[in-house]
């Protein structure tokens, strides 16, 4: 996130591994673009003797958008922390984003199971495949960034702790963590409250 | 160095963004609540929300408003890329259902 180093050595002016991490994020976007398309084709099948908005829980699903909308705040506080060299603090706000993140993926997993029970499945028909492909692939991102948060606190338990160098690493975590929100930010709307 | 050498928000600058953040995230659940009321502007509002809020995590989170041009090139590369699938998409799908 920080651009604070000039790399002159670089013809883009930019450090290569974190030009690379941007080009992945962009491909990303490719990636969730397709499914979002896909599902929006798809919004309108309905499915027999039931309405869409019986199956969503708008307050559940609000207070976990907000609850990820938070960990982003936690996330650029533990790069902040790091960039002080405060050590402590790194590694308290990166315990803070990766709870927050269970607690998300905790929520959608009671959300799936709720909808299993009301009989909107994944194979009930076109529309709620499109559905658990798209959320589940974004749960599947939260999953990842949760794992790779508690991997960087666990470095930061180190007697070396983490470093400015290695605060690159961190700064990468914080770029994914930052790209599942927005992504996020995005679903709620174009899922849920349209 | 960022082309633009603009500060980086204080921890303080990032509670208060989270704090909009928060509003506007609020500010969405009452309008899908209150649909019946604000009627064919729901849906923009809501888009221009969402649209608000991945800016502002994008620009002030992600730091993009403090990067090279080339990362920003890059990115908004991507979102152009989906947006044009999507238009072409939602248009031959408009076109099929017409005839």
């Amino acid at each position: 996130m920080s651009s604070s180093h000039a790399y002159p050595h670089e013809p883009t002016g930019v450090e290569t591994r974190k030009l690379g991490f941007w080009v992945f994020l962009s491909t990303e976007i490719l990636f969730f673009g397709t499914l979002i398309t896909t599902f929006m084709i798809f919004k309108g099948s309905d499915f027999p003797g039931m309405k869409l908005t019986d199956v969503y829980d708008i307050p559940f699903t609000s207070i976990s958008s907000f609850i990820l909308l938070m960990s982003s705040l936690t996330m650029v506080l533990a790069h902040n922390a790091l960039e002080a060299n405060d050590q402590e603090k790194t590694r308290v706000w990166l315990l803070a984003t990766a709870m927050l993140g269970a607690v998300f993926l905790a929520g959608q997993i009671y959300e799936f199971t709720e909808f299993y029970h009301k009989g909107f499945e994944l194979s009930t028909n076109i529309f709620s495949s499109s559905f658990y492909v798209l959320t589940g692939f974004h749960g599947l991102h939260v999953f990842v960034g949760v794992v790779l948060l508690l991997a960087l606190w666990g470095i930061g338990q180190r007697q070396k702790g983490l470093t400015l160098e290695g605060g690159m690493n961190l700064e990468f975590v914080a770029l994914y963590w930052h790209f599942v929100d927005i992504v996020w930010i995005v679903l709620f709307t174009v899922v849920y409250l349209i | 160095m960022s082309e633009n050498h603009l500060e980086h928000p204080t921890p303080k600058k990032y509670v208060q963004i989270a704090i909009v953040l928060g509003i506007l995230t609020a500010i969405e659940i009452a309008l899908y609540y209150t649909e019946d009321i604000v009627g064919v502007f729901t849906d923009p509002l809501l888009i221009f929300l969402a649209i608000g809020k991945f800016i502002i995590v994008v620009g002030w989170f992600m730091h993009l408003r403090y990067e090279n041009k080339t990362v920003n090139r890059f990115f908004i590369g991507g979102m152009i890329l989906a947006l044009i699938l999507f238009t072409i998409v939602m248009l031959e799908r408009a076109s099929a259902n017409y005839s």
